[in-house]
Order: C-alpha cells, then sequence, then structure tokens
C-alpha cells in the first residue's frame, strides 16, 4: 500500500516543469510535497492522479502503474484514489450531498437509496458539516465549507489514498487547522494514505510525518517531519526567521 | 527594400503556417471528440437522463424566442414579398408561394440555428470551459470518470433531438405569422396564400427542412463542447471560449447551409 514516484519528467513546451521525480509515499503515512510557488507541486500531484501524463517515469499506486496497467485495474485504483483541489473544484448545479454522491455512484439517481443517503450523511458528519448544508450549492457556501465538502467527496467512496492541493489556500487560521486536523484524522483513524502539496509550512508541520521539497523540478530534499525546520532552503529560512515551526 | 520584402513573405508564410497548424490541430481535437462521443454511446443509462435535462434547457427554454424569432421572419417575408411583387399585378397566390419556400428551406431551419448558437451555443462554451478552467473536469476525471460522458454527449444528443423539433416549430410560425400579415395588409385571402403554399409545397421539403435542423444542432452543441472542454487559463480564457464557440458554430451553420441547398436540388 504506497505511491510510488518513478523518474517521473514533465514538459511544457520546451520547458522542463520536472526532472526525474522520484518519490514514495509509504502506506497510511502522510506526506507533504513543499516547494515555492510555480515549482511544479500541483503537476506533479496531477500525474499522481492520472490527470496528466508524464513525458517519462512512472507512479505507482497499490503496485499497479496508472499510466501501463490495463483499463480495469487503472479504474479500480482511481475508485480508491480521492482527490482534493485547491480551489475544491464542486460541481456549481449540485447541491453539497450531491456532490458528495458522484463521489459515490454516478450522482445521477434522482432518489438516492437509504445506504446511500446514510453513507453521504456519515460523510458529511466526519467532516464536521451541519445536515443543513447538504441541500446547499456550493455558492451559498463558506470557503471553509466548501474545502470540506471536497474532502467528503473525494473520501466518501471509502479511498485509501486522498492527494490534496493546496488544503488550506485561501481559508482563515481556524478552517486551516480544522483542515489540518481532519487530514491527521483520515490518516490516524481510516488508515488513509496521503500526498499534500503546499506551501503552507504551519500545515506541513501539522500533518507531515515525512516532507519533501521540490524545487527546480527536482526533489531537493526529503526527510522526516521533525526535521522540518533544519531544511537548507529560502523557503523554510524565510518562514522560519517569522517565528519557529510546530510541529506536531 | 529586398529585406523588408523578404521578412513580409516569411512572416506571412509563419502566419499561415500557425494557421494551418491550428486547423489541424482543432481537426484532430474534434476526431478525437467524436470518437469518445461514439465510445460513450453504450452507457445509456448514465447519459440518457443528462440528455432529457439538456432537451428542457436546450429546446424547450428556447420556444419563446425561436418563436419570436420565427414569425417576425416569416412576417417580414411576406411583407417584403407582397411589395416585391406589387400585389395585383402578380397572382395572389405568389405571397404565399414565397413565404412557404423562404420559411421551410432557409428561414425556418437558418434563423433557429443562428438563434440557437447565440443562446445555446454560447452558453454551453462558457458553461463548459468555466468547468475546465475551476477543475470541475479534472473533478470528474479524477472519479474515474469520462468528461465526455457526462458533459458533452447529452449536450450533443439533446441537440440532435431539440433543434428539429424547435425547427417544426419555427417553420409553423414563420408561415403562421406571414399568412396573418399577408391577409391583414394585402389584397388576399386565406384561400389565395393557401393555394400558394401548396403550389410549391412537397413532401421533401418538410424532410429537409428536419434535416437541417438535425445537423445544425449536432454541430452547434458539437462545436461548443469542442470549444468549451479545450478551454484555456481563468476568466479571459472562458471569453475566448464563449467567444470562438459563437464565430465557429456561426460559420458552420452557414456553410453547411450552403452545401445542404445542393441537396433540396437533387431531391426535387
Amino acid at each position: 500500500m504506497s505511491i510510488q514516484i518513478d523518474h517521473v519528467t514533465k514538459r511544457f513546451g520546451s520547458q522542463a516543469v520536472l526532472r526525474s521525480v522520484n518519490l514514495t509515499v509509504p502506506g497510511e503515512r502522510t506526506l507533504v510535497l513543499l516547494g515555492p510557488s510555480g515549482a511544479g507541486k500541483s503537476v506533479l500531484l496531477k500525474i499522481v492522479a492520472g490527470l496528466l501524463e508524464p513525458e517519462e517515469g512512472d507512479v505507482q499506486v497499490d503496485g499497479v502503474s496508472i499510466f501501463d496497467a490495463p483499463e480495469r485495474a487503472v479504474a479500480a485504483v482511481r475508485r480508491r484514489t480521492g482527490l482534493v483541489f485547491q480551489y475544491s473544484a464542486l460541481f456549481d448545479s449540485l447541491t453539497a450531498a450531491e456532490n458528495i454522491q458522484f463521489g459515490l455512484d454516478d450522482g445521477l439517481a434522482r432518489a438516492p437509496s437509504p445506504e446511500l443517503r446514510a453513507r453521504v450523511e456519515e460523510t458529511m458528519s466526519w467532516v464536521n458539516l451541519e445536515p443543513e448544508a447538504a441541500t446547499k450549492y456550493p455558492a451559498e457556501l463558506s470557503g471553509g465549507m466548501q474545502k470540506r465538502v471536497a474532502i467528503a467527496r473525494a473520501i466518501a467512496g471509502g479511498q485509501r489514498y486522498v492527494l490534496y492541493d493546496e488544503p488550506t489556500a485561501g481559508l482563515d487560521p481556524v478552517n486551516a487547522e480544522a483542515v489540518a486536523q481532519l487530514i491527521r484524522r483520515l490518516q490516524r483513524e481510516l488508515g488513509v494514505t496521503s500526498l499534500v502539496v503546499t506551501h503552507d509550512l504551519d500545515l506541513a508541520g501539522r500533518v507531515a510525518d515525512t516532507v519533501a521539497l521540490l524545487d527546480g523540478g527536482r526533489i531537493q530534499v526529503e526527510v522526516p517531519a521533525c526535521y522540518l525546520d533544519s531544511i537548507d532552503h529560502p523557503l523554510i529560512q524565510v518562514r522560519r526567521r517569522a517565528r519557529p515551526l510546530h510541529v506536531a | 527594400m529586398f529585406g523588408v520584402a523578404a521578412r513580409s513573405a516569411l512572416s506571412l508564410d509563419l502566419g499561415l503556417g500557425r494557421y494551418v497548424l491550428t486547423l489541424i490541430r482543432n481537426a484532430a481535437a474534434a476526431g478525437s471528440l467524436a470518437r469518445s462521443c461514439i465510445k460513450a454511446l453504450r452507457y445509456r443509462r448514465v447519459y440518457l437522463p443528462l440528455t432529457f435535462t439538456q432537451v428542457w434547457d436546450i429546446g424547450v427554454s428556447s420556444i419563446p424566442l425561436v418563436l419570436l424569432v420565427a414569425m417576425i421572419s416569416g412576417a417580414v417575408t411576406s411583407e417584403q414579398s407582397g411589395y416585391q411583387y406589387n400585389v395585383g399585378t402578380m397572382p395572389a397566390s405568389i405571397t404565399g408561394m414565397v413565404v412557404t419556400a423562404s420559411v421551410l428551406t432557409e428561414l425556418g431551419p437558418v434563423v433557429t440555428a443562428l438563434v440557437l448558437v447565440g443562446r445555446v451555443g454560447a452558453r454551453i462554451g462558457s458553461e463548459l470551459a468555466t468547468m475546465v478552467v475551476s477543475e470541475q473536469v479534472y473533478a470528474v476525471r479524477s472519479t474515474g470518470r469520462d468528461p465526455v460522458l457526462y458533459l458533452a454527449l447529452p449536450r450533443i444528443l439533446a441537440g440532435a433531438l431539440a433543434v428539429p423539433a424547435l425547427v417544426m416549430i419555427a417553420d409553423a410560425g414563420g408561415m403562421l405569422a406571414g399568412l396573418g400579415l399577408a391577409v391583414a395588409r394585402q389584397p388576399i385571402t386565406v384561400a389565395d396564400f393557401l393555394e400558394g403554399a401548396r403550389s410549391y409545397f412537397y413532401p421533401f421539403v418538410l424532410w429537409f427542412s428536419l434535416i437541417k435542423g438535425l445537423l445544425f444542432g449536432v454541430c452547434i452543441t458539437f462545436t461548443a463542447c469542442l470549444v468549451g472542454l479545450r478551454a484555456e487559463g481563468g476568466a479571459a480564457g472562458v471569453g475566448r471560449a464563449t467567444t470562438s464557440s459563437v464565430v465557429a458554430s456561426t460559420v458552420i451553420v452557414m456553410v453547411g447551409d450552403l452545401v445542404l441547398v445542393r441537396l433540396l436540388g437533387v431531391f426535387k
């Protein structure tokens, strides 16, 4: 049970965004991928999710290559993988409950079965969403609630792997803390394996087991979270000068 | 002097090359979308309910606007033919004949298509482009589902179903408005008008109108889906996709009309 990224190279035109990136996220662990803006963190996450194809290299989830394995095996891996987008990417035309339901079935059932409804309610309570939020459309929800709906959609099907793209972007400290706690709970209580892309060092300190730093298209350093403060990189140093990092 | 001419020729050449490259890329993308749609046709349980929702959005809610524009077109044709043919010197049935020919073969299908380019094509283009730039399309794909099956196919099928029906409504509305205005404003009777209409009408004209509606419906929705799903960038990208959808669909409808008019000659 792990995510294995092997020599992944991705170019946009003549510009190489990722150069032979190697990274392993062990099962039931959380790896936080740090890096300055434009370092290619989100591109790597989309490659792991199978949304972008690398020019070179491979990604294996549960030992299944998501680019070379038969379609059926890849589909099974995708069902076990949830993705939380930077700006939530909720479907505007569906309510919060329907968005979560989309992660469970095709979201088309006009009257979802009692089991499906119970699963949606259970997932909503898991991410601390009030039942009243179920019938609201994304435009009627706050940023923090949208993020929690997005997380609920990503885990509703019992996904074993969750990929987070800047999960605290645009959130106030209270909501950012709630999201950090949620990521931690998912790992501890449900055994979810997480890959978190962020440049929020507070979040990294709170949720990571391992921290990797991506810059210049390469992994510059990969250390246990307790050594986060000792990473010698401008991104960390600037933050360290501001105030000491809190590591959970 | 020579240098300037050479540079101009080179830039023209490069511009032309880029244009040709874009055309090839667009054609390849269109082929790929068409192939994906055909592949997705086996998942009826998924796309049928979504198609019916889209039929409502594209078809039923467009009826008032299509009917209004078609009635105005029919009325203008009636008025214009009465004026052009100087009723009194020509047979009284001429207005019915001209209105029938114009509305069934051209105005009904083409005016409906152009109204839908603005109303439906722009909406689909901007809706899908917004979904692309806000990563909603990625969200569909991340759940292991095909965006073509969920987003494009239902809209294209709805276009194929709804537009022929709208064309029939436009045909009827245009004819009735033409008849009403002719009787009110020209020295002719309902019987004169109907005699003219009957003298032109033959069954294939109605089929021709339907075929045009079907092809225009597919072209408008397909183009809008293609452009919308290939949008890039933020708000500017959505704007570009909307404009491209309207421009491309308008050109396709007009060129399609030019090509289809030959069909009428063949089957007459």
